[in-house]
């Protein structure tokens, strides 16, 4: 392996855990919210 | 009944849209990966570490574009009072927290070998760290109020405010003396940088600016849910009608 090859290798897995892991959090965050609204609605048509 | 149709059409339409720019985004990095790490070749002096440009740069850029797009979203913002532009404000300085926060972290992975320390008191790298501050900053203001027209106007002052710091970052390796090197790619004359680096760097740029687009498309569904979420709990009346 080339010289310092592991602080590129390193660099492009930070890149990728950075923007890969915030998209899944977007993902996480709409359903959150989704069935939060859903949840309030529902409890309110049954009461 | 047609309002309903046409509504879940449209919903259908930029969901696609948005599937679509996610697929784009992934393909861009697929492809600037490729051109990063095969194509381009090593750098005379530093060798393969250098390869960590294609990343960092396109980051600290996209930064500047995040930012660009919250200075002029709070403008708007403050002339019209809609809140649409407080969420793009919103958004935007989200995804350039995050931008900003990986071309740190990228310049240290590549300036632990190259200048031997992680990190030194560099004028670039200080006034980065500050812009990192300000719009970390941005974002805790925005939690400190629940009224959302006060927490719209403040984000918007400092949307605005903030954004004097990101020339400073960008002339800082002209102003002062730094560890940096100079404009390499928008000088006067031609750019200092072989062909194949500049396709390289120029793929990551258009890979990073699809991306920014399709986490702002996702980034403005959250707000726009979170919001309906927060008006359904506040609102009993209104929800009870329903």
């Amino acid at each position: 392996m080339a010289p310092n090859a592991g602080y590129v290798i390193a660099g492009y897995l930070v890149t990728a855990v950075a923007l890969g892991g915030y998209t899944l959090r977007l993902f996480a965050r709409a359903r959150d919210a989704k069935r939060r609204a859903q949840t309030i609605a529902d409890r309110r048509r049954v009461g | 009944m047609a309002a309903t149709a046409e509504r879940a059409l449209g919903k259908a339409t930029s969901r696609s849209g948005e599937h679509l720019l996610g697929i784009a985004a992934l393909v861009a990095l697929g492809v600037s990966a490729v051109l990063s790490l095969v194509v381009a070749p090593p750098d005379a002096v530093q060798g393969e570490v250098q390869r960590i440009m294609y990343v960092h740069v396109p980051a600290a850029w996209l930064a500047y574009l995040c930012f660009f797009v919250v200075f002029i979203a709070s403008i708007a913002y403050l002339k019209t009072k809609k809140t649409r532009w407080d969420r793009v404000a919103a958004a935007s300085a989200e995804i350039g927290v995050l931008f900003t926060s990986l071309a740190i972290v990228l310049g240290m992975l590549w300036g632990k070998p190259v200048w031997g320390t992680w990190w030194t008191w560099d004028p670039r790298l200080t006034t980065t760290a500050v812009l990192l501050m300000i719009y970390v900053a941005y974002l805790a203001i925005r939690r400190i109020t629940d009224n959302p027209s006060r927490r719209a106007r403040w984000a918007a002052v400092i949307g605005i405010v903030g954004f004097i710091d990101v020339p400073i970052v960008h002339l800082s390796v002209v102003w002062w003396r730094s560890l940096h090197q100079g404009p390499t790619v928008f000088r006067l004359g031609a750019p200092e940088i072989e062909g194949t680096m500049l396709l390289a760097l120029l793929a990551g740029v258009v890979a990073f600016t699809i991306t920014y687009a399709y986490l702002m498309t996702l980034r403005l569904r959250v707000g726009r849910l979170e919001e309906r979420a927060a008006r359904e709990a506040l609102s009993p009346l209104v929800g009870a009608e329903r």
